[in-house]
């Protein structure tokens, strides 16, 4: 529990990383081949969301941080891909949940339930650093917005 | 006995705001000696460590800090104590002075509660309410003996101070910031076990964490209480990720009207992006040139154009600059952006490392 408070680095990549990602993200999907002429929009439309949101998760800094993974690791389990992370932390991830769903009791308990249940990852991390871990996953949320909404902008027409 | 003789020294010491300097500078130095064998530090983190409390604190709480030096140098020697503790209290006088001299220092010696402070003459007086304390006391020197074990983990019961006001308090969180442990102060009037100042602990960095979070929400500065800061914090995420689906379902309406090759696309970005965001020209065949411009290291392969036909894009070229410059904001492999370009290439393949 005495654990050292390092500054809390909440530095984002800039954006054109987050443009990068995502447009070869999008390219990949391009090439697919039955992308562009499905029936049904709603495909195309959560292709197009988890490719956003997996291109967040690598923009923003790989497998650094628990809610990337998180993602990675979802999306991953969708498409039958087989994703090797370096650090496999499983059992001690089990024991926090198992630590975690204990006592959702005060009113902060909670919020932090909701929030863990927004954040993807956040079943198996402790408050704070659940809160950290809000905080750059909220920056990184804006920062793809920004993108994706200049991408539409540009792409729209006039 | 060189107890008692360190024992009447602190005695003096303990009596606060009144201790001469040069006193507690001796304190000082004799409980950097003991403050480093008893913690296997380097004596010059001891040291910094010491004298990084000493400027910061007013000098009442010097001496109180003076008095832990005191009492970890008292600390060292660990049969004695053990014996101290097994002996019956009544006939213990020195225990009940330290006792009181330690319950004294972990509460609230700033208000001078010269009943305790005078322990000397009144121990008989001051028995029974203290035998509650005297009982932490053991526990805590038993802690501290299992310090001599640990790293520089687990010093918070020795580096128990009082919180005499609420500027300690601000120094205290940053000292929690800086040094490589966590100071934890025992506030007036609540207890010190090592429960509560584990949760007290997990407390403040929780607070310190959520200060940052309300600077990063827009309008989270004004409200008070955390619930409500995190109700908002709660809406804000979840509108983001509305935005997000929104976004996607307006891009695949967009999609099949443009004929979506990378060309367009980035001319469509650039031309959208270039509010400052990006720091060269907005032309396409600068795009990937400033890129490497500010990628650091990295095994390097060479950048193709852009004349390419769009189906052929040059991913491995531009994945690694991105992932050059993130990679090294990240430390990674540098093999990991390989095979994440190669993944990136063939989506269908299964081995992605990262």
């Amino acid at each position: 529990m005495a654990s050292a408070d390092k500054p809390i680095n909440t530095d984002v990549p800039e954006k054109d990383v987050f443009a990068l990602h995502f447009l070869q993200s999008l390219s990949n999907l391009r090439r697919q081949n039955t992308f562009n002429s499905p029936e049904k929009t709603n495909d195309r439309v959560k292709k197009i969301k988890k490719a956003a949101y997996v291109s967040m998760a690598r923009a923003a800094g790989g497998t650094s941080r628990l809610w990337s993974r998180a993602l990675l690791r979802r999306a991953a389990k969708e498409t039958n891909k087989v994703v090797r992370f370096s650090r496999r932390k499983k059992r001690v991830t089990w024991l926090r949940r198992r630590s975690n769903r204990r006592d959702p009791v005060e009113e902060e308990e909670k919020e932090a339930e909701r929030l863990r249940n927004l954040v993807p990852g956040g079943g198996a991390m402790e408050t704070s650093k659940l809160i950290e871990e809000t905080a750059y996953y909220i920056k990184c949320l804006s920062m793809q917005v920004k993108v994706m909404q200049c991408l539409v902008d540009g792409l729209s027409p006039k | 006995m060189d107890l008692t003789g360190a024992f009447g020294a602190r005695s003096a010491a303990v009596g606060p705001c009144r201790e001469p300097p040069g006193l507690e500078s001796l304190h000082i130095g004799g409980g950097d000696g003991g403050f480093t064998a008893l913690l296997e530090l380097p004596p010059t983190q001891a040291v910094e460590l010491l004298h990084f409390t000493d400027p910061s604190l007013s000098s009442s709480s010097q001496a109180a800090a003076a008095a832990v030096a005191g009492i970890g140098l008292d600390v060292s020697p660990p049969p004695p104590l053990h014996a101290y503790g097994a002996l019956t209290f009544p006939s213990n006088s020195f225990l009940m002075e330290r006792a009181a001299r330690f319950s004294v220092m972990a509460n609230e010696q700033q208000q001078q509660q010269n009943g305790n402070v005078s322990g000397e003459t009144t121990t008989t007086s001051s028995v029974p309410s203290n035998s509650d304390r005297v009982k932490t006391e053991p526990g805590e020197t038993d802690s501290s003996q299992r310090l001599e074990n640990n790293r520089c983990g687990k010093r918070k019961e020795l580096d128990k101070k009082v919180k005499g006001s609420t500027k300690k308090k601000n120094k205290s969180s940053e000292e929690n910031e800086k040094l490589p442990y966590v100071h934890v102060r025992a506030r007036r009037g609540q207890a010190t076990d090592s429960h509560s100042l584990a949760e007290r602990a997990r407390r403040e960095k929780i607070n310190a964490r959520m200060k940052l979070l309300q600077e990063l929400v827009p309008g989270c500065d004004k409200i008070q209480g955390t619930a409500l800061v995190l109700d908002e914090i709660i809406n804000h995420v979840q509108s983001l990720q509305r935005q997000v689906e929104m976004l996607s379902m307006r891009l695949a309406a967009v999609n099949p009207r443009i004929d979506f090759n990378f060309d367009t696309l980035l001319a469509s970005e650039n031309g959208s992006l270039m509010d400052g965001s990006f720091s060269g020209t907005a032309m396409q065949l600068a795009w990937p040139h400033q890129v490497t411009e500010t990628e650091q290291s990295f095994h390097h392969r060479q950048l193709q154009q852009l004349p390419l036909p769009p189906q052929q894009w040059p991913y491995d070229g531009l994945n690694q600059p991105a992932w050059g410059r993130e990679e090294d904001q990240d430390q990674g492999n540098g093999h990991s952006s390989l095979m994440v370009g190669s993944a990136s290439l063939h989506p269908n393949q299964v081995k992605m490392e990262l």
